[in-house]
């Protein structure tokens, strides 16, 4: 059957397809703005990331610590979950949000990123430790949403981490903050 | 001109198109949560990765023990509970590709620190290499997170 060059570029042509290659994560997508978790803390707050990365064109799609850090701030803006996000070493918490793991399927019509992160609060002044917890999100992008495979991976990796913000957020709301 | 070749010859320029492609992607990387004291840490148990053939359990218990750090055999009254996840590759030999580390809390699982290598196949390490380096890289030359909004 692989006698035939052409065949044999076929074939070639849809393992690239079902394979696809490296493109980053779009910023604005990984924002989780959809949500209303009913809550406006009158405190200030800053966020840091890590475990993030950059996508390279022979790697795999990742997320920025900018980009993250970007999308988690935008989130908690147009949820008006504290009263301002700081940039700056004045806020009365600290967040920290780092991206611990991330599921990397090469092949397939669908494909499931599982992503965890550990989510951390804490009170400025005391150093106290108000949240602590590890949240996994996961999010599958099918065939019909994109033909592509290099496009599936990158929303499929989008759409995890808009559920990671999402629920890391929903955490936070129903912390009894003071 | 390709239609001209046999498909062997063209099976072999796809194979070292694959060899050359990303050859030499060298990444060494470990974040410590704001919230984790690691001079705390002195007890682990080291979590065997289901899907681990290769006894990677047991290079990490020995280089924690290098380091000075004391390695239980059980879950109970540990300090942190060490995960890990290894990707194998083939390349003329398998090599240890990914390694990631993770130093959990006991009773919580939370992720306390982190630490990931990535080498492939032109900058291979020997799988100790790479426990040494992760684990190096979280105890010793961590960063404390990555983007800080506050700076």
């Amino acid at each position: 059957m692989l006698n035939n060059p052409i065949r044999l570029a076929l074939v070639c042509a849809t393992i690239v397809w079902l394979t696809g290659c490296a493109s980053p994560a779009n910023k604005q997508a990984l924002v989780a703005d959809d949500t209303s978790y009913g809550v406006k803390h009158p405190y200030s707050v800053s966020i840091s990331t890590s475990g993030g990365g950059e996508t390279s064109a022979t790697g795999y799609t990742n997320i920025t610590n900018e980009d993250l850090a970007s999308a988690i701030e935008e989130s908690i803006t147009k949820a008006g979950l504290f009263s301002s996000v700081i940039k700056g070493s004045d806020a009365d918490y600290k967040l920290g949000v780092s991206l611990i793991s991330m599921s990397k399927p090469m092949f397939g019509f669908s494909f499931k990123i599982d992503m965890e992160m550990a989510w951390s609060l804490v009170h400025a002044k005391t150093g106290d430790a108000v949240m602590r917890e590890s949240i996994k999100s996961s999010y599958t992008a099918t065939a019909g949403e994109a033909f592509a495979a290099v496009t599936r991976i990158r929303i499929a990796v989008e759409g995890a981490t808009q559920n990671n913000i999402r629920q890391g957020l929903q955490k936070i709301a129903a912390l009894p903050l003071d | 001109m390709i239609q001209k070749e046999k498909p062997g010859f063209i099976i072999a320029l796809l194979s070292i198109l694959v060899l050359l492609h990303g050859c030499a992607i060298n990444r060494a990387t470990a974040t410590v949560d704001q919230t984790t004291d690691l001079s705390s840490l002195k007890l682990f148990y080291v979590k065997k990765y289901s899907e681990d053939t290769r006894d990677t359990n047991v290079l990490i218990k020995d280089r924690l023990v290098e380091m000075g750090f004391h390695v239980s055999e059980t879950e109970t009254d540990v300090d942190a509970i060490v995960t890990y996840v290894d990707k194998w590759f083939w390349d003329i030999t398998f090599y240890l590709l990914e390694l990631t580390i993770t130093l959990r809390d006991p009773k919580t699982d939370f992720p306390l620190a982190t630490g990931n290598s990535f080498h492939t196949s032109l900058t291979r390490k020997s799988p100790e290499g790479m426990v040494a380096e992760v684990l190096t890289n979280i105890f010793l030359n961590n960063q404390k997170q990555g983007v800080d909004n506050a700076k």
